[in-house]
């Protein structure tokens, strides 16, 4: 592998120092690049003891990107947990979906200990999380063990040291534990701040893809629809909107903000991508929620396609009144 | 690239608009950030104090009186890259530059910046993530015992990997000295924060803007007394500075405009 890369790269040669500082597994976790990609890492991490998670041995992969560590890993779980989607980027501060709050000085070790120290807590409808019964959570556990990666060559129940009768963390380990809890605030705050104003709006928000049923579903869909909007409304629309109605019609600032939110997200996206828009409903087909979900998205995306048109229209007119 | 859309489509796929709207965010803010390096490097060469006059209408009474003012006192300007990182490159240039002729305060600072690391140790940093800044930074200072041109140290800082790795390592002496001084910088933190979670939300991560708390810390870690004009639209018709820490004898000028920090020249 030292040939293949530049060693100047300062990503190289941090994931280089990286590896050989986590070459041996510990008994809660092990992670090694990939053997043809220093880039791709696979890490498993054991449930914390206190639990339900516990007796799991959980498997995933860390993606660094090339301006590592400037810029965040992104984690994704492989082993079915109950706490994380499976093959989905994980919405921590740690990960990718918040770079604005990691930090150079954090590592890959940082980020498995960020993992294991978040899974007893609560998804509430974060990206990426799952809300799952202490059952189900304990069946998962327990059958983990069975998972192996072909792409790494690891079966669960070798991958890390066997737990010992005095397997006190080490001090770095504690300190590192306390760095996942200030990390696990920061989350949360940050998602206060960016569903816009206080923080029961912010259980509302976090809610919305977390459902169990049809019905709470219609009513909170829309609420998390319009919180999406709210951050990068925040500076044309102070007043966000009223959270005791369910289903109403968006004032047309909500619709342009959520027409902004659109444009951007389109932006973002290959051309084709429109179509995998629509693609989410079946996923959810376990509560027969899914067709649900799909009209709402329809109509909204149907809305924002006319809204589009008139948002059009009223920013020419404003444009030339300034 | 493509894997990134691979990954925000396949996003989408399990079922939620939120994670492209996160990562259209960021996709946009990408964007922005890229906009603004094609048109201002990271470090500018010396340009004429007058280059300022442009930025501003002139019908623009308190700025062309506070750009007079700031005339009086200054020649030339060092422009840095409006990218939320420009106090700490404005700082790390104009000191090194200013120690370029002057090799005893340079070996008095290289002893501060040695010792510095084993102080974030000791304070919990882990060592072996913070030391390539350090080392960094360490390089940075030895290039400037060869005495180089100035254009070696200009290149140097607009090395988008070296200069932000020196900024990475000032960002972490600032959070450093902020949290050994926790006592007396607790009283100044906004929103009922800790010292710690302070430096974990506004000064470790990048891009994060500076106050003067930092600049405070900055100055107090190096031993290095810094002094900032302030010209805003306040009324008055005089730029106001402030020397950080009170009393130093500055060999450091910036500008602050709002928002924004770059290097002033006598």
């Amino acid at each position: 592998m030292e040939n293949k890369y530049n060693l100047k790269s300062p990503a190289v040669k941090r994931l280089m120092k990286e590896a050989a500082e986590l070459r041996d597994p510990t008994e809660h976790y092990h992670a090694q690049p990939l053997e043809d990609n220093l880039f791709e890492w696979h890490f498993s991490v054991r449930g914390p003891p206190d639990s339900d998670f516990d007796g799991g041995v959980y498997h995933g992969r860390i993606v660094l990107p090339p301006e590592y560590p400037m810029k965040p890993p992104s984690i994704i779980l492989l082993t079915p947990n109950g706490r994380f989607e499976v093959g989905k980027k994980i919405c921590l501060s740690i990960s990718g979906h918040h770079p604005e709050t990691w930090q150079p000085s954090w590592s890959i070790r940082t980020a498995l200990i960020a993992i294991i120290g978040f899974m007893p807590t609560k998804g509430e409808g974060a990206i990426g999380s799952l809300d799952y019964t202490p059952e189900e959570r304990r069946a998962l556990a327990k059958k983990s063990q069975d998972f192996c990666c072909e792409a790494c060559d690891c079966s669960m129940r070798s991958a890390l040291l066997p737990l010992t009768s005095n397997s006190n963390p080490s001090a770095e380990d504690r300190q590192a534990k306390e760095l996942a809890q200030q990390i696990k605030f920061k989350a949360e705050s940050s998602l206060v701040t960016q569903a816009g104003t206080s923080a029961d709006k912010a259980l509302t928000v976090t809610s919305g893809d977390s459902f169990t049923s049809a019905e709470q579903q219609t009513t909170e869909r829309p609420h998390a629809e319009q919180a999406e909007v709210s951050p990068a409304a925040g500076v044309e629309d102070p007043q966000t909107p009223d959270e005791n109605s369910p289903i109403r019609p968006l004032s047309p600032r909500q619709r342009r903000a959520q027409q902004h939110s659109r444009q951007a997200q389109r932006a973002a996206r290959e051309p084709g991508a429109s179509r995998a828009m629509f693609a989410p409903a079946p996923r959810h087909n376990e509560s027969h929620a899914g067709s649900v979900v799909l009209i709402v998205v329809l109509t909204l995306a149907l809305a924002a396609l006319i809204f589009r048109r008139i948002y059009l229209a009223n920013e020419y007119k404003f444009n030339y009144d300034l | 690239m493509a894997k990134e859309q691979k990954e925000s489509s396949q996003g989408e796929m399990e079922g939620v608009n939120c994670l492209a709207y996160d990562e259209a965010i960021i996709a946009q803010q990408d964007k922005i950030q890229q906009e603004i390096a094609n048109t201002n490097p990271l470090v500018s060469d010396r340009q004429d104090l007058s280059v300022l006059q442009k930025e501003y209408a002139e019908d623009d009474t308190v700025y062309q009186l506070k750009l007079k003012d700031l005339y009086k006192k200054y020649a030339y300007i060092r422009k840095t890259r409006p990218d939320g990182n420009c106090f700490y490159r404005a700082f790390g240039f104009a000191h090194l530059e200013s120690l370029l002729e002057n090799s005893k305060e340079l070996q008095k600072f290289k002893e501060v910046a040695a010792k510095s690391k084993l102080d974030l140790v000791n304070e919990g940093f882990t060592e072996f993530t913070i030391e390539d800044f350090h080392n960094t930074f360490m390089d940075l200072i030895e290039l400037c015992e060869k005495q180089p041109s100035l254009q070696e140290l200009l290149n140097s800082f607009n090395d988008q990997n070296m200069s932000d790795y020196v900024v990475v390592y000032l960002r972490l002496l600032t959070s450093g000295y902020l949290q050994r001084e926790h006592g007396f910088f607790e009283h100044f933190i906004e929103g009922g924060r800790t010292i710690k979670e302070f430096c974990q939300q506004e000064v470790e991560p990048m891009s994060k803007e500076s106050d003067h708390i930092h600049i405070i810390a900055l100055a107090k870690a190096l031993n290095v007394s810094i002094l900032v004009e302030y010209m805003d639209r306040g009324e008055g018709g005089t730029v106001n500075h402030h020397v950080f820490p009170e009393g130093g004898d500055p060999r450091i000028f910036l500008l602050y405009r709002p928002g924004h920090y770059d290097i002033l020249y006598k």
